[in-house]
């Protein structure tokens, strides 16, 4: 009931403003909230599934762990640029025996790239990575060091923010390229020009084609994702910790709240969602209050 | 209705007689242009003004009679009112001055009383609607009467400004009164050519009634004039016939040509002195507009050349040149070394920027080879020099300005190693702005639509992104070197630019500055009238009021405004912003034409 009373009357009330009724201007009636709606479309999360999904988020921070550790490797001396690059290609065309085969499973040949022009862009890649390092090499000679650091952190971190956890098949955009920053900037403070380059392929190889692989993997072999995800995230903290102890218990620490308690504090919190819908539109307050002045 | 009366000045002290001047159309006002004097005889006094209305234009009137009683003149009174019926008009005027008062008293017949009245009564003071009652009329027949006096001379000879465009003769009356009255006192000048000399049957009072003047010397420079354009004109024919000869309309040339300061102003000289000889505009408006551009550039051109002329005459005394030129060697030899160590400087660690050392070195060098040329190309040039400047120096007797020009010219050439090094820097920052700019949209995951001019998203292949983001890190990281080079050598420019737009500026001064219009505006300051102003002369209670009008001269800034010869540096110029932004993508800048940087 309206706050002012209704008059008892026989005519009905309507819910339209332009034309007069007698009842005040504040008056509803019980039908005024018949066609509220909550939550409409709301979908119930269960906890491992999220848990499996987050997965993907836990290793893609082991992914940068991987290649800071192996950067630190280099940059001691303990890693030779030679077998890092051979790792890397061997690692390259094994994933990619088994990207074609995990294709060739499922998915017709409609979108499909040919093995030509896939070694075209390798081709790609190591020529102008090869040409390019000795530049990439003397390009932040003159930067200081801390400078680099900080802008390789900065660019990591854009890079974990900005990355397409759902779709990372053609990777983002902005995330590669922050990450390919980040990692120019990190390998030209490695010694040698051939460290340079071993770096930057594996960095590609960690950022670029990673990604497609483990979304092939996800998509078309759901047991084996969960296996790979923990043994990248084990092998991310087993590497770290190789190099630094308190490194690598920060990064299981970040990786149990990603994969365990934020997925446990979505669930929980989602009792708590209410939404309301209702054929109405809804009211916005414009902060232009200077119409009102004149 | 308050009728206005411009009366002249000249006549307030004039015998007896009738008032010849003009009604203006659509506004209660009369102008009184001259006094015919007694004795006169109708018929001669009408023919008069209809001669001299046929020489002027102007519709000419007898307005009324004027009287000013002296001894023995006394009872004109009746004669006067009958003068009315000789001339018919709508209104007449009687105007008449007493003895002991300083104010006219004016009486207003129309010319239903004029005929209805009775010749032996006594007049009466009566106006078109004064069949009311006598003592009220009367007062405000005396209220309604304003006396305008106006100096004659200086009316006619004034032009009130704005000047309106398109005044054609008497086909279009302008609507101002004020424009009317000048308008018609200006146009009226041949009813002033009478004077007491003259053995004509009338006699008339108006400014130049006492007596004409004139000045030999002016007369015999009016005869000298003649042949001396008629040779100049045939000599600047001669010129442009050289100068739309073909050949020099060949691209090249004519690149060049439109590239050197002092072919600019050569060219534009030409333009002015062909404006000299053009015929004159008709009417009234247009011809004083079109006299006063050609005084200008008169008295320009002449006080360049006297500038110009002096200065020569300096240059040729005491082996100036000779010190000249030995002294400009070594100069630009300083000028070099100056360089070298800029650059050393900028190889090193300037400022304690950090550089790329490798492209460092690099550009450090290329520099430092061009310099190394330029410097022989100097001591090529050095045992000619001073020919190029004494033969250069002649250029001085056409002008200052031809001088300053060929200053500046010569300014951009022995620069040409900074225009160089700024060039190659530009170019290369430009590059660099230009990649990164697109790279940073890659590196967005955008892309600039030409089509639709604006970003859009597009999603770029792997190697795509690997190449774009490899670039644009080296870009990036290059970036300051390059950067550094770029202002050292703009600012460099920027000092040579600024110099010669310094000299553009005051060639472009002496071009369109209206020497004329300003010394007229100083000398005879109602030549340029921009209004009018008016002083109460006397309030006496039984008379009208009189009032006193003065010309308000032109301000001296629009006097610039008006009169100001339109030259290239005219159209309208980068702004600052524009420059500074121009600057910061690495867009060139250039000193000459409309371009930039000339606003100082």
């Amino acid at each position: 009931m309206g706050p002012d009373g209704a008059p008892s009357q026989s005519v009905p009330w309507r819910k339209v403003l332009w034309e007069w009724q007698p009842f005040p201007d504040n008056y509803v009636d019980q039908r005024f909230l018949e066609e509220l709606r909550r939550n409409e479309g709301i979908r119930q999360y269960r906890y491992w599934a999220v848990v499996k999904e987050a997965g993907f988020v836990g290793q893609q921070l082991s992914c940068v762990a991987i290649f800071i550790t192996l950067w630190l490797y280099m940059e001691q001396g303990l890693l030779a640029p030679e077998t890092l690059f051979w790792t890397s290609l061997t690692c390259a065309l094994l994933g990619y025996g088994l990207y074609q085969a995990l294709t060739s499973q499922t998915e017709s040949c409609s979108d499909h790239r040919t093995h030509l022009a896939d070694s075209q862009s390798a081709a790609l890649f190591l020529s102008f990575t090869f040409g390019f390092s000795p530049v990439l090499k003397t390009l932040t000679e003159s930067v200081s060091t801390d400078t680099v650091y900080a802008m390789s952190a900065l660019m990591l971190l854009a890079h974990l923010v900005s990355f397409p956890y759902a779709h990372p098949s053609p990777p983002g955009s902005l995330s590669l390229n922050a990450a390919l920053f980040a990692s120019v900037c990190l390998a030209s403070r490695l010694p040698g020009a051939l460290h340079t380059f071993a770096m930057l392929t594996c960095a590609l190889l960690v950022f670029a084609l990673w990604p497609c692989l483990l979304q092939r993997i996800r998509a078309n072999a759901p047991g084996q994702f969960t296996g790979v995800c923990v043994g990248v995230c084990v092998g991310g903290v087993g590497g770290l910790g190789s190099q630094s102890l308190g490194g690598a218990v920060l990064l299981s620490l970040a990786l149990v709240s990603v994969t365990l308690i934020c997925p446990l504090l979505l669930v929980r919190l989602q009792r708590h969602k209410d939404n309301i819908h209702g054929p109405w539109d809804e009211a916005e307050i414009r902060e232009d209050l200077s119409r009102f002045l004149h | 209705m308050v009728l206005k009366i411009f009366f002249p000045q000249c006549c307030n002290r004039a015998e007896s007689g009738l008032l010849v001047g003009r009604w203006i159309s659509g506004h209660d006002s009369a102008v009184v242009l001259a006094v015919i004097h007694y004795p006169f005889i109708p018929a001669q006094v009408k023919q008069y003004i209809q001669q001299m209305q046929a020489q002027s234009r102007v519709d000419l009137t007898v307005l009324g009679s004027w009287s000013l009683p002296k001894d023995g003149q006394e009872g004109m009174e009746s004669f006067l009112r009958d003068l009315s019926t000789i001339f018919p008009q709508e209104r007449w005027l009687q105007i008449r001055r007493q003895f002991g008062k300083t104010g006219f008293s004016c009486e207003v017949l129309s010319r239903d009383q004029i005929c209805g009245k009775n010749p032996g009564e006594k007049a009466e003071k009566k106006k078109k609607k004064s069949e009311e009652d006598g003592g009220d009329a009367e007062r405000e027949d005396e209220e309604k009467v304003i006396f305008v006096h106006y100096e004659q001379r200086k009316v006619m000879l004034s032009q009130l400004h704005p000047v309106e465009a398109q005044e054609s003769g008497n086909g279009s009356e302008p609507n101002s009164e004020l424009r009317q009255v000048f308008g018609t006192v200006a146009r009226s000048q041949p009813l002033f050519v009478l004077d007491r000399y003259d053995d004509g049957p009338l006699r008339s009072t108006h400014w130049q009634s006492e007596g004409r003047e004139a000045s030999i010397v002016v007369e015999l420079l009016k005869r000298a004039s003649v042949p001396l354009g008629l040779l100049l004109g045939r000599m600047l024919s001669v010129w442009t016939w050289i100068c739309s000869a073909r050949i020099l309309s060949v691209f090249p040339l004519r690149f060049l040509f439109s590239k050197l300061s002092t072919c600019v102003q050569l060219s534009y000289r030409t333009e002015r002195l062909q404006t000299l000889g053009a015929p004159q505009a008709a009417p009234q408006a247009a011809a004083h507009m079109d006299f006063m551009r050609k005084a200008n550039v008169l008295v320009s051109v002449l006080l360049d050349v006297s500038l110009g002329v002096l200065l020569m005459s300096w240059l040729y005394r005491d082996q100036n040149i000779a010190m000249l030129a030995s002294n400009m060697v070594p100069a630009a030899d300083r000028v070099a070394q100056k360089l070298e160590e800029l650059l050393q400087w900028l190889m090193g660690a300037p400022a304690g920027l950090k550089m790329n050392r490798a492209l460092d070195q690099v550009l450090g060098r290329f520099f430092l080879y061009h310099i190394h040329l330029w410097i022989s190309y100097i001591h090529l040039m050095a045992p000619f020099i001073q020919g190029i400047l004494w033969y250069g120096g002649l250029s001085a007797c056409l002008g200052l300005t031809f001088a300053l020009s060929l200053l500046s010219d010569m300014v951009a050439l022995f620069t040409f190693h900074i225009y160089c090094f700024y060039v190659y820097g530009a170019r290369l920052y430009c590059l660099k702005i230009y990649g990164l700019s697109s790279l940073w949209r890659l590196f967005r995951g955008k892309k600039w639509n030409v089509l639709r001019q604006r970003v859009d998203s597009c999603s770029y292949d792997l190697d795509q992104l690997f190449i774009g983001t490899l670039l644009f890190t080296i870009l990036l990281f290059l970036l300051p070197t390059t950067a550094l080079y770029y202002l050292v050598f703009t600012l460099l420019r920027l000092v040579v630019v600024l110099f010669q737009g310094v000299l553009h500026l005051s060639v472009d001064f002496i071009n369109s500055f209206p020497l004329f219009a300003m010394a007229l505006r100083i000398c005879r300051p109602y030549r340029l009238a921009e209004g009018v102003k008016f002083r109460v002369l006397c309030e006496e209670p039984g008379t009208a009021l009189h009032l006193l009008m003065e010309i308000n001269p032109l301000k001296c800034s629009s006097v610039v405004q008006t009169y100001r010869t339109p030259t290239y540096s005219c159209y309208p110029r980068d702004s600052w912003v524009a420059l500074v932004k121009k600057l910061f993508i690495g867009e060139l800048i250039y000193p000459w034409r409309h371009k930039t940087t000339k606003s100082d």
